[in-house]
């Protein structure tokens, strides 16, 4: 009798499984990388644990993944919209100029607490606003998001290098106000937590809000949007704007973390954004995906990244392994042909 | 779909009839060497086949045409007619030269009666001239035996005419047509034999001339189909909208009154303006000038939000293009109008859209897996009852409804009637587009007739015929 | 829509207005001064950044000098062109960092047989006669330089020649870049006792830097000496350390030694960096040769000047700084 239950049961946790797959295909891959990681990491000095999994490692990989997990978090609610947008790597570039020089070559004399909170309140502020002209003009003026935002990465890269003319804007060597700044948002547990709170608060207002499902229904069928009522400018308005936003405080961590106000720093960022939201399983043609896929894409790819330079891989063989990684991941999130209808 | 099997004469029309879902487009494009049989054999002309390219189809003279049109809209009709095309694949070596492609197809669109200069990109084409567009596309590769995938589903009636008349044609040339519908009165014009599917399976094939209506429904739904007769009427003397004098760049100072529980519906040939009233009233194209007034107050509506507040509600023509989103599931495509209501705080309240959402689906009978299934799943006539529960959501006081019927099967469209009626009970005010007249006589209390942007002319249903409203939307106002 | 028209044009005007507001800053070349034309690889790098900052600082000195800089953005061909384009405007002195050997070659000897002297700075061209003169500092010596100084170093921390070394490279295939590396490697190279412990590429970038050095820290307990290919990267390899609490135990070398704030020079004196080495500007030889070669017609330039490099160490950091 139970043998008999036990012989039906089996099938059909296979295909629950299945099914369950199915639908993370990405959260599969993630497994696959990190045993793939566990395997080719070197073991640690002394302890001879594997060096992979270490805390500190672990630690090391979400550090690193943050910033671009941020970007790609605005950048998954874009593509949602069938949008795109190439300006993310210049925007990061402004944001930490725009810091850096506010903390070394601006003497407001208003006490460090509020310096400090103007050095990271107004680049994001200048970032936003960024964000919001794009929407504008994509919404309003109906320009494709793909030339608004290449003008943008091009526009905004130089105007990041006209801001420092060219030059790096060091922080936080000295005992001056950018040192207390760097100090207070360089430490990992803040770079860390700053990354997950905002993917928490992200992928509730994706999942759970108005907003959320109207970005989805944009993306998914923009005239039957209309039709539909929605409030398709709005909706594009926020999400660009969010984009910028978010690329902004991404911005604020890189120059605390380099101590650096670099305007040629964050170039081809956008396209590390755009493979970890598309290895998340979101379509690049809008109206399916989701947050929580961005950030396995976004592990992905730093746990590739992380386990091959703690082997000591080669960087040019690093970028044909991401390149195949990319495609793999893509096509396995396809869906698979369905029986024809008639 | 199983076992079907079924022989067909040259120059024979043959109807290929089904509810959807029947697995008669699969039947089609097994023909056409779209898709491949699991096992079964194809015979044509004496020579047996079993698995083949769509290419190897048309090299020995197997056509399809598809329902939705698969040209190139950006393309000349000229290219569109040579591009990939066995028999013209001369003109494609070398560089393109358009002043001999015209020269060539000339003769194959005259064929199909189509006059119009061969370097125009389809895009600027109406549906009707698309689909000879396709028809010359096919002739020109020598095809005898053409598949036509509901070619009617688009056209109006003269444009329904005239393509008869091509078939007509074809088949005294010996070419021979299966044409797949489920249009019972055309398909009585035109076809010489009827084979009926039902659910994969093929049911029977009878000749046009041994059987009628009545039979071939109960075959095809497997039961009588009731309530042939007028709906009752709601109607009410109390304006619930009236339109004065508006005017946008496609439609001409249009006028007229919809009474509180009224079924207005409105006739008229493609292009005759009818989908683009909608439009005007939904604040989707500029006004030029002229009022609208709703429930007493006179509105000015410049977007669709703005319509849904003032209870104006539009479901648009097309649900795949203009309706639904295909990717979305079932629950957030009902829900996506009705979200203002929805909500705490920007927050969805599930609980809430669980519940209407669910007493949606059941009374109006959406057949799906689950509220959380993706329409994309649905067959075509649930999706219409999806893109219409939306609507329903939002309760408007006005709806129009543009086609609601086109290209769902039977039993959809029962369910679609039986829902405007139930509006109308409740003293809504509906205008119903069709480009059925029988539907349209059924359903509606008055019958507006377009064309050309106009209102020509208001018909009472009860005095009215379908001679009459095709008399005045075939008239062109000066 | 004509509304769109007009605010497109205006949005347009203004736009042009203040780009050629920003560009007004040169003054008009007048026929009895001179007219230098400086023809730059690449702004966008903080190395150039400074040389064209010096340049103009060095030619304000001289109020008959109208000096002109053109950006090629590290592009072969948009560089050809500028060239082309500063040939019509017959300059008295052309001055140019090519971006790359080959095929700038051709376009600096027109300019030349034009009758233009052409200043060939940092970086030579594939054919000598196409410049009057070359102005220049060897990245080889350079390496050659700082690999002898951390030989010197390792001994006092070790007693011995012997120690492990990471590299953090620029861009590989970039000629300097593998100078810089060959010249420190033929020094380590004759101690058995140093080894290369593993090297990363960093792009040339102190983010780039900070995130490589981390892993390299992680998967390397022991470590001597960091040398930094320029001192963005020895700096992001310092900061990644310094997170790790492991910044004492090794040492920090870059090369560049640029002055300002966010310079090298400024890093050795905060004692994040233990040394740099100076990659010469060379504007300040390009200005003296360049001035002779325009007022005076009876110089004859020789044809290379090799500046040369200067080890900056805490001793004399403060004393370079500016």
């Amino acid at each position: 009798m139970l043998n008999n239950l036990e012989k039906n049961r089996l099938p059909l946790i296979f295909d629950m499984m299945a099914s369950r797959m199915k639908k993370f295909q990405s959260f599969t891959g993630l497994l696959l990388i990190i045993i793939m990681a566990i395997i080719l990491s070197p073991r640690q000095h002394g302890t001879g644990r594997v060096l992979f999994l270490t805390p500190e490692n672990i630690s090391d990989i979400f550090r690193q993944v943050s910033e671009n997990g941020i970007i790609a978090i605005g950048m998954t609610f874009i593509i949602l919209t069938s949008g795109i947008d190439l300006s993310v790597g210049s925007v990061l570039a402004l944001a930490a100029t725009f810091c850096a020089k506010l903390l070394t070559q601006w003497d407001p004399s208003i006490g460090q607490p509020v310096h400090i909170f103007l050095a990271i309140f107004l680049p994001l502020v200048v970032t936003t606003s960024f964000g919001t002209l794009y929407g504008l003009v994509i919404s309003k003026l109906k320009v494709q998001p793909f030339i608004v935002t290449l003008a943008g990465m091009i526009g905004l890269r130089g105007f990041a290098r006209f801001l420092t003319n060219n030059a790096n804007l060091d922080i936080g060597f000295g005992d001056d106000v950018s040192s207390v700044f760097a100090d207070l948002v360089s430490p990992k547990p803040v770079v860390i937590s700053t990354f997950i709170v905002i993917a928490v608060i992200m992928s509730v207002l994706l999942s759970r809000t108005v907003y959320g499902l109207r970005v989805k229904s944009i993306g998914d069928n923009l005239i039957g949007a209309r039709y539909a009522g929605l409030p398709v400018t709005k909706v594009l308005l926020i999400t660009y704007a969010l984009s910028g936003f978010l690329t902004g405080i991404a911005g604020i961590l890189h120059a605390a973390q380099n101590h650096q106000g670099s305007p040629n720093d964050g170039i081809s960022y956008e396209l590390d954004a755009i493979a970890a939201v598309v290895i998340g399983g979101t379509k690049m043609t809008g109206g399916k995906g989701s947050i929580i896929g961005t950030i396995i894409g976004v592990f992905i790819m730093g746990i590739l990244t992380n386990t091959f330079r703690l082997k000591g891989v080669d960087i040019n063989v690093e970028m044909m392994a991401k390149a195949v990684i990319i495609v793999i991941a893509v096509w396995l999130q396809m869906p698979r042909q369905h029986k024809s209808k008639g | 779909m199983r076992d079907v099997s079924f022989s067909i004469e040259r120059g024979e029309v043959c109807a290929l009839i089904g509810e959807n879902g029947a697995g008669k487009s699969t039947v089609g494009k097994i023909i056409a060497g779209i898709y491949r049989p699991d096992h079964g054999q194809l015979v044509f002309e004496d020579e047996s086949l079993f698995s083949y390219t769509p290419l190897e189809a048309q090299s020995r003279g197997i056509s399809l045409i598809l329902q939705e049109l698969d040209l190139f809209p950006s393309l000349s009709i000229a290219m569109n007619i040579v591009i990939n095309n066995i028999h013209f694949k001369y003109l494609e070596k070398g560089l393109i030269r358009p002043r001999i492609i015209n020269r060539e197809v000339k003769p194959w669109l005259e064929k199909v009666g189509i006059n119009l200069d061969p370097s125009i990109p389809v895009e600027a084409l109406s549906m009707a001239q698309v689909q000879l567009v396709a028809i010359a596309r096919v002739l020109s590769m020598n095809t005898r035996l053409i598949i036509m995938d509901e070619p009617t589903s688009s056209l109006t009636d003269d444009a329904v005419a005239n393509l008869f008349d091509l078939i007509a044609e074809l088949k005294h040339d010996g070419v021979t047509i299966i044409f797949v519908s489920h249009k019972m009165n055309e398909i009585f014009r035109i076809a010489d034999s009827i084979v009926v599917m039902r659910d994969g399976c093929f049911i029977g094939k009878m000749l046009a001339r041994d059987t009628d209506h009545d039979e071939v429904i109960e075959m095809m739904v497997g039961r009588l189909l009731s309530g042939k007769e007028r709906q009752q009427s709601w109607k009410t003397n109390d304006f619930i909208l009236s339109v004065d004098n508006l005017s946008t760049l496609r439609i001409k100072d249009v006028s007229f009154n919809l009474y509180a529980g009224e079924v207005l519906g409105v006739a008229g040939l493609v292009g005759a303006g009818r989908s683009e009233l909608g439009e005007a009233l939904f604040g989707m194209d500029k006004k030029i000038h002229g009022h609208v007034t709703l429930d007493g107050t006179l509105v000015d509506v410049r977007s669709p939000g703005g319509a849904i507040r003032h209870g104006f509600g539009l479901i648009p023509e097309d649900r795949k293009i203009q309706g639904l989103m295909m990717q979305l599931s079932v629950k957030e495509n009902m829900i996506l109008s009705r979200l203002d209501q929805l909500n705490k705080y920007g927050f969805l309240v599930n609980w809430k859209i669980q519940e209407s959402v669910n007493e949606l689906v059941e009374s109006i009978k959406i057949k799906t897996s689950s509220i959380d299934a993706i329409v994309d799943t649905l067959s075509g006539g649930n999706q219409q009852k999806v893109l219409v529960s939306r609507w329903l959501m939002v309760d408007p006081n006005v709806l129009f409804l543009d086609d609601p019927t086109r290209g769902v099967d039977v039993g959809a469209k029962e369910d679609i009637y039986e829902i405007i009626t139930s509006l109308a009970s409740k003293g809504k005010g509906i205008i119903f587009v069709s480009s059925e007249l029988p539907e349209l006589l059924r359903c509606s209390d008055r019958i507006l007739v377009m064309s050309e942007g106009n209102v020509v002319k208001i018909l009472n249903t009860e005095e009215t015929t379908q001679k009459e409203i095709m008399f005045y939307a075939t008239r062109v106002l000066q | 829509m004509k509304n769109g028209l007009t605010i497109a044009g205006v949005v347009l005007l203004a736009v042009l207005v203040s780009v050629t507001a920003f560009a007004e800053g040169e003054k008009d070349s007048s026929d009895d001064g001179y007219l230098v034309i400086f023809s730059q690889a690449n702004n966008a790098e903080p190395y150039r950044a400074a040389q064209n900052d010096s340049f103009k600082e060095l030619w304000g000195a001289y109020p008959d000098v109208t000096f002109e800089i053109t950006d090629a953005q590290q592009d072969n061909s948009r560089q050809i062109s500028q060239i082309e384009t500063a040939i019509i405007k017959q300059p008295n002195l052309l001055i140019v960092a090519p971006n790359e050997r080959g095929p700038l070659s051709e376009i600096m000897g027109k300019a030349k047989n034009s009758g233009i002297p052409v200043i060939c700075l940092e970086r030579d061209i594939v054919d000598a006669n196409n410049y009057t003169t070359w102005i220049m500092s060897d990245n080889y010596s350079i390496g050659k330089l700082a690999g002898e100084y951390m030989v010197e170093l390792l001994i006092k921390k070790n007693g011995e020649p012997k120690g492990k070394i990471v590299d953090l490279r620029g861009l590989l295939g970039v000629e300097g870049e593998q100078k810089r590396f060959n010249g420190a490697w033929d020094v380590f190279k004759q101690y058995s006792g140093i080894t290369q412990e593993a090297e990363a590429v960093a792009g040339w970038l102190q983010s780039d830097g900070r995130i490589r050095m981390t892993e390299i820290l992680r998967a390397h307990p022991e470590i001597d000496i960091v040398y930094g290919h320029n001192d963005p990267m020895a700096v992001g390899g310092y900061l990644a350390a310094k997170d790790l609490g492991r910044e004492n135990d090794m040492l920090f070398i870059g090369v560049d030694g640029l002055q300002g704030e966010a310079g090298g020079i400024k890093k050795v004196i905060d004692g994040v960096l233990s040394a740099t080495f100076t990659y010469p500007l060379c504007t300040d030889k390009a200005v003296e040769i360049g001035n002779k070669i325009m007022r005076d017609s009876d110089f004859v330039p020789e044809k290379v000047y090799e500046v040369q490099s200067m080890m900056v160490t805490p001793e004399n950091a403060a004393e370079l700084y500016k």
